[in-house]
């Protein structure tokens, strides 16, 4: 068993890789909010089980690709479900962005993405004092 | 994961894409503001026409993500201001001068919003870029 096996590790990872992905999701929302017929979209968080594994759905099935020069399909891929009724108010073009919603889910990630870091770290130190050398 | 960058890398792309379509949307209401009493060199001619910025959302392929582009600037059709100075070198046969359709309040909202909408993309880049460098700082620990 390595060391990336141990529960806590894996699930503070797939809570990292949400963080990273929701970042990326919000990102698109932010450029885009002066778009006409945009809405806004947004992850849906992932249920960890006891062993750190996902429950549930983890998104869309990726399509294979059977070529090397094959294109991959529009929109962008997502390890994660994607909630595409985040947005609630709808402006006369069409578009459903609302600023500052998205910089408080973007500050709310950065804030839990360096919560699951430190404690990432702290239980690479608890593993360190373990072999002796914390 | 469909291409090799990664998501924080294809977040700071994305947020460019939106700093440069606000950009650009700056430099056409300048355009609209420094023109506002630009009125036509022949007599009668019609004057500067206001110009709208367009933008629309794009499949950026390299980056698999969807980034914001400016689209076509295009004129905006209302109708000019008219005002009656027959003295004025531009104005037609009963003394009337056609000016740009350019309302300056509109321009200055506009300014505002764009201003607005670039602060929200640095933040987006600022808030990335704190949060790689907390990735970093689990190597420090």
């Amino acid at each position: 068993m390595s060391i990336n096996d141990l529960p806590v590790l894996s699930a503070l990872r797939t809570k990292m890789q949400w963080h990273q992905e929701r970042q990326r999701v919000l990102s698109e929302n932010v450029s885009n909010s002066d778009t006409p017929k945009f809405r806004p979209r947004d992850l849906v968080e992932p249920k960890l089980d006891k062993s750190g594994a996902v429950t549930g759905s983890m998104g869309p099935l990726a399509m294979t690709v059977t070529s090397a020069s094959h294109m991959t399909p529009s929109g962008a891929a997502s390890s994660f479900d994607q909630n595409k009724n985040a947005g609630f108010e709808t402006r006369p073009a069409g578009n459903a962005v609302n600023l500052e919603e998205e910089m408080m889910k973007a500050a709310s990630n950065q804030m839990d993405y360096a919560a699951a870091t430190s404690l990432y770290s702290k239980s690479l130190h608890l593993l360190k004092t373990a072999i002796g050398k914390g | 994961m469909a291409n090799d960058s990664s998501d924080f890398a294809r977040s700071m792309a994305i947020a460019t894409s939106g700093l440069r379509a606000q950009a650009g949307r700056m430099r056409v209401i300048s355009e609209n503001i420094a023109n506002a009493d630009s009125t036509s060199q022949t007599s009668g001619g019609d004057p500067y026409r206001r110009k709208v910025p367009t933008f629309s959302s794009a499949l950026d392929r390299t980056l698999d993500a969807q980034v914001v582009t400016l689209g076509k600037i295009k004129p905006d059709q209302s109708n000019f201001r008219v005002k009656y100075e027959p003295n004025n070198p531009a104005a037609d046969a009963i003394g009337n001068v056609k000016y740009p359709n350019v309302n300056s309040v509109v321009e200055m909202t506009d300014m505002r919003d764009a201003q607005r909408s670039y602060e929200a993309n640095l933040n987006i880049i600022s808030a990335t870029r704190r949060m790689i460098q907390r990735t970093l700082d689990i190597l420090k620990s």
